[in-house]
């Protein structure tokens, strides 16, 4: 009797073996698709490996498309649009199309497979993306929840991006987080030091990524980083401009406020910089440095909240109220807004009011 | 359990260190769908439906989003604070799009009861009746968060 059960037991692992092999080879053979060719927008065409996701399969040649979870279908962010070759359109991709974008043939190329040849189109601006090495080399305490990080760029050992522009950084696994994600952060320096990516960072509660730079990036530390994006920069006008950054929101403002004084430049500006206590201030001292170096530019301090006991003389309360008597005429004025939700929304509402209808900001904040 | 590949996902995704650093479960240990049972059934017993609890939430949070990340009071009775981050969120849940980052705090005067949350958890809760499991960071209990907005 135990001998028969014994044989049975070894027959039905031998087959459940021989399936599991069967099935192996059958993914080995009949899901290799050979090599394919991805052609972009007509101009540019190259060969890949089929079965990877369309996102990494152009990443692999140097095209990034930005994605806000490293490919897991759950941002929606990596759209393109499929000419033909996609594939039908998959469930997981549904709830981030509109039926316009389903039309247009609009797919999420992480979620796209590559299994035969494919033509795609992608907004030119994508080209010129590229994925950096780096070594952070100097991180500085500016508040006690926000923080300058120096990478100093290896390969390649330098970025063309525009002021005002951001990059996407990358985490690493770590002890809390087993998850690689990637985040959009804003240049805090002027293209003329492109070998360099300053940032800064302001430490959100339960954030995986700023959990990571604040508590677990270390200067020395190898990192990885795609960009530039995003088209918030300076337009080249002649017209009067208003910043308004609050936190972290004035690392875009750091990096353009550098490069327009390293370009003399003669226009009207005035930055509103907006905190809550005088502990929320950092970089004070380089926007009053930058107020004697520039012809036309005023640096205002904001508090919303300032401690009792201060001596603070500067404004207070909220930025929107004071924008009246700062704007000269408002059809010859523009607007760039970087902070909090909170502070982008109630700017550019009160802009509206005065008139300001050139209002820009980067939609990732 | 027998679950979707999807329903798999999902509970992937609830994890601490996948979307957030602390997840969505606190330190219950049921699947997520009894945890969407149990207290769909307690908004029953207590005659309201989570549309009508994710409006309330969504009420507040939309006249707080204009109060420059400071406190007000709405409607005379509740203390309310939204402290806006740069950044969105994905939800565990694989809706649509992404959602804004940030804490909404309320406190009722007249009765004392304090409640926070996110607007991922207005999302969660119209979408999927999902409050978070026991001990999470922004669990929302029903009846105390009742308490606190009607």
């Amino acid at each position: 009797m135990i001998v028969v059960i014994i044989n049975n037991v070894i027959i039905l692992a031998g087959i459940g073996g021989f399936l599991a092999l069967l099935l192996v080879l059958a993914d080995f053979f009949l899901a290799n698709y050979g090599d394919c060719q991805i052609d972009i927008n007509d101009k540019r065409q190259f060969t890949v490996k089929g079965g990877n996701s369309l996102l990494n399969s152009l990443a692999e040649n140097d095209v990034f498309i930005p994605s806000a979870c490293g490919g897991r279908g759950t941002c929606g962010l990596c759209k393109v649009t499929v000419k033909e070759g996609g594939g039908p359109l998959l469930p997981t991709e549904k709830p981030y199309l509109d039926a316009e974008e389903i039309e247009k043939g609009v797919r999420l190329s992480c979620q796209v497979k590559v299994k035969k040849d494919i033509f795609i189109t992608i907004p030119e601006a994508l080209f010129s993306i590229r994925k950096f090495k780096g070594i952070v080399d100097n991180i500085i305490d500016y508040t006690y929840d926000t923080k300058g990080i120096i990478i100093t760029l290896q390969d390649p050992a330098k970025i063309d991006f525009q002021a005002g522009q951001y990059i996407q950084l990358q985490s690493r696994k770590y002890p809390r987080s087993k998850q690689i994600v990637s985040r959009a952060y804003s240049m805090a320096n002027s293209p003329d030091r492109n070998n360099i990516i300053e940032l800064i960072i302001r430490k959100v509660p339960d954030g995986i990524m700023t959990t990571f730079t604040h508590e677990y990036m270390k200067e020395g530390d190898q990192i990885l980083l795609t960009g530039p994006y995003g088209e918030f920069f300076i337009r080249d006008t002649e017209a009067d401009m208003i910043f308004v950054a609050g936190g972290s929101g004035m690392a875009p403002f750091k990096g353009i406020l550098e490069d327009l004084s390293a370009k003399d430049t003669k226009r009207h500006i005035v930055y509103f910089f907006g905190a809550r206590t005088e502990k929320d201030l950092f970089l004070v001292n380089e926007m009053k440095e930058y107020e004697k170096k520039m012809k036309d530019f005023t640096f205002i301090p904001v508090l919303s909240q300032p401690d009792e006991d201060t001596d603070w003389d500067g404004p207070t309360g909220y930025i929107p109220p004071l924008l009246d008597k700062y704007v000269r005429d408002p059809k010859n004025t523009e607007g760039y807004l970087c902070g909090s939700p909170a502070l982008i929304a109630s700017t550019e509402k009160k802009m509206k009011e005065l008139g300001i209808d050139k209002i820009y900001y980067d939609s990732f904040g | 359990m027998k679950q979707t590949p999807e329903e798999k996902k999902i509970q992937e995704r609830l994890q601490p260190g996948v979307i957030t650093l602390d997840g969505f479960l606190g330190k219950d240990k049921r699947h997520y769908h009894e945890i969407i049972t149990e207290d769909l059934e307690k908004l029953k017993k207590l005659n309201i439906t989570r549309e009508e609890i994710a409006d309330r939430l969504q009420y507040f949070t939309d006249l707080a989003l204009m109060n420059n990340d400071e406190e007000e009071i709405i409607d005379y009775i509740y203390r309310v604070r939204y402290i806006t981050e740069r950044g969105k969120i994905v939800s565990p849940f694989m809706d649509k799009g992404l959602i804004a980052k940030g804490q909404i705090t309320l406190e009722n005067i007249t009765n004392g009861f304090k409640i926070c949350w996110t607007p991922l958890n207005i999302s969660m809760i119209r979408n999927h009746g999902f409050f978070e499991g026991k001990g999470a960071s922004h669990r929302l209990e029903p009846e105390t968060l009742i308490k606190a907005i009607f």
